[in-house]
């Protein structure tokens, strides 16, 4: 015998359970526990990487909402800043119309006023004027000096009692002036 | 030599070409050695044998040297070894199971190996030697025994082999539970190992047998043959390398198996 049917082949039984018992050993010995040590240290390893990855993550995310957080707050500030620039910009307008227009008024009242005044002394004078010319004239009639101060008191009356009928004949268009 | 010559061989000389391997090996590089009345000389069966075996060994020691913090593709292949075993070897049915992957694991390996090894022209198939297979099938045999009755002790061990389920009444407990214990002890006892082990010596001595067998039409129908049995040839060939795999891995899944019913005989019925 010895063909394919080779049982029992007894130098190969023996050295099969030699063979596959020292095996056996030298697996479980020698190379089985460095393989697991190195895989579970490596699950450990891509366990902290997840970890930390995981960490950075959170703490980016943080920082972001942070930064955004600061963005909009800067938006709102320029915003604000923007406005009350404007307003105190029209504010500023608003004023430097009313002064110019309070100092037109003024300059329009003091124009008014000195006018008035100048027509008041012009007056004063028409009438010193008038009056000597009254008497100048009454002097060439009469062929003699008329008393200075009975004249005056006279002329002075007439022309009150004009002044006064002016004032109560031209009442009305007087005030317009 | 021609073609007339081959077509002169008679059936005897082409059953002597084709069981070649099988008939020369034992008289092949033989160191004579006897241990007592016992045979244990070396010869080129022994010599495949130890070939594999250190093989083995040393795939899986220079991988475990090798370790590195940044792994190499060797280092990925060694890992994703050890992954496979401790994944889908292990734990078949119990979690507690999967102590016994580095087991199957090796197994797996070992038996890949050596039937890889007798892929190669002039090599020996260990494999296919029940002389090989049988020691192997025993090597689980025992620790399947061990582990049923350290787990569950003597008596809760056989216990297990009488399913649960059984119909109440006198007659089940006397007849129907002790026919099943008697066909589950010849499962346990007989079968489980000897279908491991004939398994695998059937499947890889057939694969080897058919790739001869074709490649020895040549030799009987003259050189025309080739055209047909060299292809022929070379698809068993290629059949046969999955056929090693194949094999390898379901020698290794049943022994997980085995060890684990053994262990969880209860829990899975």
């Amino acid at each position: 015998m010895g063909t394919v049917f080779d049982f029992p082949n007894t130098s190969l039984i023996f050295w099969q359970l030699i063979s596959f018992a020292v095996l056996l050993y030298l697996l479980y010995r020698y190379v089985y526990p460095p393989i697991r040590d190195r895989i579970l240290q490596r699950q450990q390893q891509i366990e902290q990487a997840i970890d930390e990855a995981e960490r950075t993550r959170a703490e980016a995310q943080e920082l972001l909402s942070e930064y955004r957080r600061q963005i909009e707050e800067a938006r709102g500030e320029g915003r604000r800043i923007l406005d009350e620039s404007r307003k105190q910009g029209e504010a500023q307008l608003e004023r430097a119309k009313a002064e110019a227009r309070e100092e037109s008024d003024r300059i329009i009242q003091r124009s008014r006023e000195e006018i008035e005044r100048e027509r008041d002394s012009a007056l004063q004078e028409i009438r010193q004027e008038v009056a000597d010319m009254v008497i100048q004239a009454s002097e060439q009639v009469l062929g003699r000096t008329v008393d200075r101060d009975e004249h005056d008191r006279l002329i002075s009356q007439a022309l009150d009692d004009l002044d006064s009928e002016l004032a109560s004949g031209a009442g009305a268009p007087g005030s317009g002036r | 030599m021609s073609a007339v010559a081959f077509a002169q061989m008679t059936q005897e000389e082409l059953r002597h070409e084709i069981l070649h391997t099988w008939e020369v090996a034992r008289e092949s590089w033989v160191i004579p050695l006897s241990l007592g009345p016992m045979d244990i000389s070396i010869n080129k069966i022994i010599w495949f044998l130890w070939l594999g075996t250190a093989i083995t060994f040393l795939i899986m020691f220079i991988g475990s040297r090798l370790l590195k913090e940044r792994p190499g593709a060797y280092q990925v292949i060694v890992e994703e070894l050890y992954g496979f075993g401790r994944n889908h070897l292990g734990a078949q049915m119990g979690e507690e199971g999967r102590k016994w992957f580095p087991y199957t694991l090796t197994l797996f390996i070992f038996v890949l190996v050596i039937n890889v090894i007798g892929l190669f022209p002039n090599s020996y198939p260990v494999s296919s030697n029940l002389s090989f297979t049988i020691p192997l099938a025993l090597f689980t045999f025992v620790i399947v025994q061990q582990q049923g009755i350290a787990r569950n002790g003597i008596g809760g061990y056989l216990k297990n082999w009488v399913p649960g389920g059984l119909p109440e009444g006198i007659l089940s407990k006397l007849a129907l539970g002790p026919f099943l214990f008697v066909i589950e002890a010849i499962s346990r006892l007989i079968t489980q190992p000897a279908t491991l082990a004939f398994r695998l010596y059937a499947n890889m001595l057939a694969g080897t047998l058919i790739i001869y067998v074709f490649l020895s039409l040549i030799l009987y129908f003259g050189v025309a043959t080739a055209l047909v049995s060299v292809p022929a040839a070379v698809v068993f060939y290629g059949f046969k390398l999955f056929v090693a795999v194949l094999q390898a891995y379901i020698f290794a899944i049943l022994s997980q198996v085995y060890i684990e019913l053994a262990m969880f005989g209860e829990e899975a019925h």
